[in-house]
């Protein structure tokens, strides 16, 4: 059971710097072109920031953020995105995740289809991963205390 | 120019290695994170320098930007188990 | 663009010297909190220099603007992990060295 640190300074440069890393990691999704990067590496990043929320605040603190729930609904939501944008191109008539086809819908030229269908896949790999890398540390730091009186995925808290 | 951030970061790849004796020795694993965490901090500036010997900066800024990043998050989880001995 | 070079020599040089007296004192200190001071400061230090030497040589544009930012995060963070050790060890009981053990009584 991760308790909040007594010490303000740690307390504090983390809060400082959590929405700073959140802002680097999402610059590093969406320039995944052009520079080392891109979505899992992004989603990584993402996810580091709220370990170091939880590991500075404590659980509970941090079930307040972001309950078990929602990390489930956003790890489901994220792979929604990916799949989705592939089976819409298997439904426009051609191959799973062959962007081409998106032009129809877009109205763009194919290889500009290409690169926003790559930019939406990796949105969605990324948001994916953040909500499992934060759902396997949320278990692993329970420390084998089991919820008492059925708390419920930290729907209900006190 | 070339030559000269070459010899630069040869000495302080000489000096991580200076760190690492600590690492291996230091009595206890206090000192051992204190090594590590000192080793990161000139992996970084080797990293930047090596992106200026290859004229390629904007391929290694993102890369030494992260380990900065996971270097302070290490840093603050292992101090963080050491002061409860034992939990997290 | 020479005269940029020749500026950001002598700010990489002092940074490499404050790595140097930072590793040293790493390994000749007799105890564990000077240790804690000499890599928390001049390591501190001497990556600020290294950074603002290598933007200069950069000179202004992206790039640059990009390691300044490296720069900060680093001025922010490195003080804090020192003070996060330290404060581990004194809870984990260790105790300062001193010199002469009869000068405490």
């Amino acid at each position: 059971m991760i308790s909040i640190t007594d010490d303000i300074i740690i307390r504090t440069v983390s809060r400082v710097l959590v929405p700073f890393i959140q802002i680097y990691a999402l610059y590093v999704i969406m320039h995944g072109h052009y520079s080392p990067g891109g979505g899992f590496q992004g989603g990584v990043i993402l996810g580091a920031s709220f370990i170091l929320y939880l590991i500075t605040h404590g659980l509970k603190d941090a079930k307040k953020r972001i309950s078990e729930l929602k990390a489930g609904l956003f790890s489901s939501f994220g792979l929604l995105i990916y799949s989705g944008i592939g089976l819409l191109c298997l439904i426009l008539g051609s191959n799973y995740l062959d962007y081409g086809r998106l032009s129809t819908i877009l109205r763009v030229i194919p290889a500009q289809a290409r690169s926003l269908g790559i930019l939406g896949v990796e949105i969605g790999v990324g948001i994916a991963v953040m909500a499992v890398m934060f759902s396997i540390f949320f278990d692993i730091s329970t420390g084998g205390v089991l919820p008492e009186d059925e708390e419920g995925l930290g729907v209900r808290d006190e | 120019m070339s030559n000269f951030l070459l010899f630069l970061g040869i000495g302080l790849f000489t000096l991580v290695f200076l760190c690492l004796y600590r690492g291996i020795f230091g009595p206890g694993i206090l000192n051992r994170i204190a090594a590590i965490s000192a080793i990161g901090t000139k992996t970084l500036v080797i990293l930047l320098i090596m992106g200026f010997i290859y004229n390629r900066v904007d391929m290694f800024i993102d890369i030494s930007m992260v380990y900065a990043l996971l270097n302070f998050i290490g840093t603050i989880t292992a101090a963080k188990y050491l002061e409860k001995e034992g939990e997290v | 663009m020479h005269m940029l070079h020749l500026t950001s020599i002598p700010f990489l040089l002092v940074g490499f010297f404050f790595f140097l007296a930072a590793t040293v004192g790493l390994l000749r200190f007799p105890d564990f909190y000077c240790r804690l001071h000499s890599t928390g400061k001049g390591d501190t230090l001497a990556v600020l220099l290294s950074l603002i030497g290598l933007s200069i040589y950069e000179g202004f544009s992206l790039t640059s603007l990009k390691i300044m930012f490296i720069a900060v995060f680093m001025f922010l963070a490195q003080p804090t992990s020192t003070h996060a050790i330290s404060r581990a060890a004194m809870r984990c009981g260790l105790e300062p060295w001193v010199k002469n053990k009869e000068e405490i009584k």
